[in-house]
């Protein structure tokens, strides 16, 4: 009984021992890992969009200084052409308490007497 | 020289464009012609339609169009510059003095109620009832209807006379009131008178077309707001060259009303004899 018992657990290690002396070398501890090409390529894929990303901010900071120079100049020039008009409106508003009696209708026309056939004719509206 | 004649606004208009014959200037022609209908559209008060017609019958409009806006503007401009002389709220006393349909359907002898007149504001005289314009929201008096029939014409001649003016130096002349874009243009104002007009606008006011009889008595369609009837010891007609036709329009009716006008203008008084003023010689 003692032997039988003895000889089955020799067997059962022996198996054991053989399985995992099996898994140890296919498992290939002694080889380096070969890195995944889908990581690799994901890494190539990121450092292209890092690059295009700068490229683009390179652009869109030149365009905005250009832009900020652009308003800069279109605001100098807005603010002139407002002191104008208000330079204008005061001088109408001059001219026209100095004619307040008739304002809209004191432009001179151009009109003549002449000898000529006229064209057309005006009359009773 | 090209010329196109039609009926509008009631009266007869008259299109003078110096320009190639051809598409473009047809074309602007055709566009003048629209223009001229979308605007008697808008201003006439013998369309029951019309802007203006709307207006006077609900006493008040929150979407008025630019043009009705704008004239309206000049309307009440007009009558602050000319002391009243010119009133866009003399509509019930034209209506009343008989001049309530288009002059064409207008029967020479009326016979109807002579005692009719208008009253719009007690507190302003015969005429002057309220308007408020602001923004696109134009307001009456209760009462108040507007006539916008001269200074109305006057507006639509000069923005017809830009529509031509894209294409060649032209003249606009809607029955009497003209404005010239360009060029050198004679326009008869008697028989014996012509004047040259190279610039600006034109217009006559008088009582020796556009009157009727009622009850045996001579109306016409000049009102004067001081009284909500027509004008009387006025000249036969007088003509005013302004800057442009709605001021033309304004202080030619001023001016007929006897009203201090200092413009080139030409009157005809009642004894028939004409007279220049205005540094015209």
């Amino acid at each position: 009984m003692t032997d039988t018992s003895h000889r089955l657990y020799a067997v059962v290690i022996a198996v054991v021992v053989f399985f995992l002396s099996w898994a140890t070398i296919a498992a290939k501890p002694w080889a380096t890992a070969k890195p995944d090409p889908r990581l690799a390529a994901l890494a190539q894929r990121e450092q292209r969009l890092r690059a295009d990303a700068k490229l683009v901010q390179q652009v869109v900071d030149s365009r905005m200084t250009a832009y900020r120079l652009a308003l800069k100049a279109r605001t100098a020039q807005i603010a002139a052409v407002k002191a104008q008009a208000a330079a204008a409106q005061a001088r109408a508003q001059q001219v026209s308490q100095s004619t307040a009696q008739a304002p809209q209708y004191a432009a001179a026309p151009s009109v003549r007497v002449v000898n000529l056939p006229p064209l057309t004719v005006t009359r009773t509206s | 020289m090209l010329r196109r004649s039609f009926r509008a606004m009631g009266t007869d208009v008259e299109l003078l464009l110096d320009a190639e014959p051809g598409e473009r200037a047809e074309g602007a022609l055709d566009r003048a012609e629209a223009e001229l209908e979308r605007l008697e559209q808008v201003m006439s008060r013998f369309r029951a339609d019309s802007e203006l017609s709307l207006l006077n019958r609900d006493g008040r409009t929150e979407a008025a169009s630019h043009d009705l806006v704008r004239v309206v503007k000049l309307a009440i401009e007009a009558r602050q510059a000319t002391g009243g002389l010119f009133d866009p709220t003399v509509h019930d006393a034209v209506v009343a003095a008989g001049y309530d349909r288009t002059f064409d359907a207008l029967p020479l002898a009326l016979a109807a109620d002579a005692t009719s007149t208008l009253c719009v504001d007690s507190t302003q005289g015969p005429c002057g009832g309220g308007v408020r314009v602001e923004g696109t929201t134009i307001e009456l008096e209760p009462g108040t209807r507007l006539d916008l029939g001269g200074i109305g014409k006057g507006y639509a001649v000069d923005r017809v006379a830009d529509v031509l003016a894209v294409v060649g130096p032209c003249l606009v002349n809607a029955g009497g009131d003209l404005a010239v874009r360009g060029g050198a243009w004679p326009v008869g104002v008697t028989d014996e008178l012509t004047l040259e007009l190279t610039r600006g606008g034109m217009a006559t006011s008088g009582r020796d077309r556009r009157r009727w009889q009622r009850d045996g008595e001579e109306r016409h369609h000049l009102i004067d707001p001081a009284t909500g009837r027509p004008a009387v010891d006025a000249p036969i007609r007088v003509t005013v060259v302004a800057a442009s036709a709605v001021a033309a329009e304004v202080a030619a009716k001023a001016a007929f009303l006897g009203g201090d006008v200092d413009l080139p203008r030409v009157i005809v008084t009642a004894d028939g004899s004409t007279v220049l003023a205005g540094g015209l010689a």
